[in-house]
């Protein structure tokens, strides 16, 4: 074997390494669900905010100004009708959603209240969770069951996290 | 008469509802120090709890066990601080959080299973903003600024990671007990 046919095989085993080597990378990148994410876009050109369970996108999105809390099924890409939860005198701050869908825990403003909530969606009912001492309630998070909550409260200047378990 | 059991019954029925919904609510004691926590996130199965603690200025993420109140200890997420938006699968094996590496903001998820640490950059000029794991750790969805606006993408995490089951939980504790 002359020169220039090892110089070939180390410029062959060097590409076919380099291939593997890329495909390695490749494979470990996370990738972007093209489908859904397009769908996405044509909802809305801005979301934010998510709260993911395996079926479900929960998110705030803007319309005409005015920000209202949207949940999208991850499998059919529709959106799902939360009637009651979004209403014209307040604007939702954070939202978080249980892995079957049924419940959502959100943080709203209305009127010179910040108030923490539940949403039923079977039901399709508000319910409104006290915070005692009071405090002004930011982000939340919801369990898998949604019968725990831990959420941001601001006390006296300071921001103190609060895990509250729900009887039903 | 009638009408005034009627008002009995309803002042009764009235107060039930309140003391009902009054005791629906249980709130565990304080355990954390007296620092600012921000952006909780709960695991899946309600266990564990993530949030942000200001270490002299340096946002960090602490994971903290619920029922015992134990810091846990997280191998890859002492740097790269400041650090935000932390997300957890079912039973907390694996903790997603947006960090800094040099003048990128990039998305790290610890598997606490395993000790492996999968960084995840955004491509291009796209900043991530915040993130959610699904409890399976199947899906991230990542919230980004992109040409100065929000929106979300959802990414497939299927193939990179192994997912977080909640048929998992005893299998998960059993190997970090005998770690």
């Amino acid at each position: 074997m002359n020169s220039q046919s090892y110089l070939r095989l180390t410029v062959r085993c060097s590409f076919i390494l380099s291939l593997l080597f890329l495909g390695g990378c490749l494979r470990g990148n996370m990738r972007p669900i093209a489908s859904f994410n397009d769908a996405l876009f044509r909802f809305s050109s801005s979301y934010r905010e998510p709260s993911l369970s395996n079926q479900w996108l929960v998110a705030l999105t803007n319309s005409q100004g005015k920000d209202k809390i949207e949940m999208i099924n991850i499998r059919t890409r529709a959106r799902i009708a939360l009637p009651g939860i979004n209403r014209a005198d307040s604007q939702p701050i954070s939202v978080s959603v249980s892995a079957n869908g049924q419940r959502l825990a959100l943080v709203r403003q209305r009127a010179d209240q910040t108030e923490l909530l539940i949403y039923r969606r079977s039901v399709g009912t508000l319910q409104l969770i006290e915070l005692i001492p009071k405090g002004v309630p930011r982000r939340v998070s919801l369990d898998s069951s949604g019968r725990v909550l831990a959420v941001q409260v601001s006390r006296d200047g300071r921001w103190d996290v609060e895990v509250i378990r729900l009887k039903s | 008469m009638i009408i005034n059991n009627f008002r009995k019954f309803v002042c009764l029925i009235s107060l039930l509802g309140i003391c009902s919904c009054t005791q629906q609510v249980t709130r565990l004691p304080s355990q954390f120090e007296s620092r600012n926590q921000e952006e909780p996130a709960l695991s899946g199965n309600g266990e564990k709890l993530a949030f942000i603690v200001d270490y002299q200025g340096r946002p960090s993420v602490e994971l903290r066990d619920l029922r015992n109140g134990n810091v846990l200890p997280l191998r890859h997420l002492s740097r790269n601080q400041p650090h935000s938006s932390p997300s957890l699968s079912w039973n907390g094996r694996y903790i997603a959080v947006i960090a800094q590496r040099g003048v990128k903001r990039l998305v790290i998820i610890e598997d606490r299973l395993t000790g492996r640490s999968h960084q995840l950059p955004i491509p291009g000029e796209r900043m991530p903003v915040r993130l959610s794991l699904s409890p399976d750790a199947s899906q991230l969805a990542l919230q980004i600024i992109d040409k100065g606006k929000w929106r979300i993408e959802l990414f497939d995490l299927r193939g990179k990671i192994e997912p977080d089951l909640p048929s998992g939980t005893e299998f998960f504790n059993n190997s970090r007990a005998e770690n």
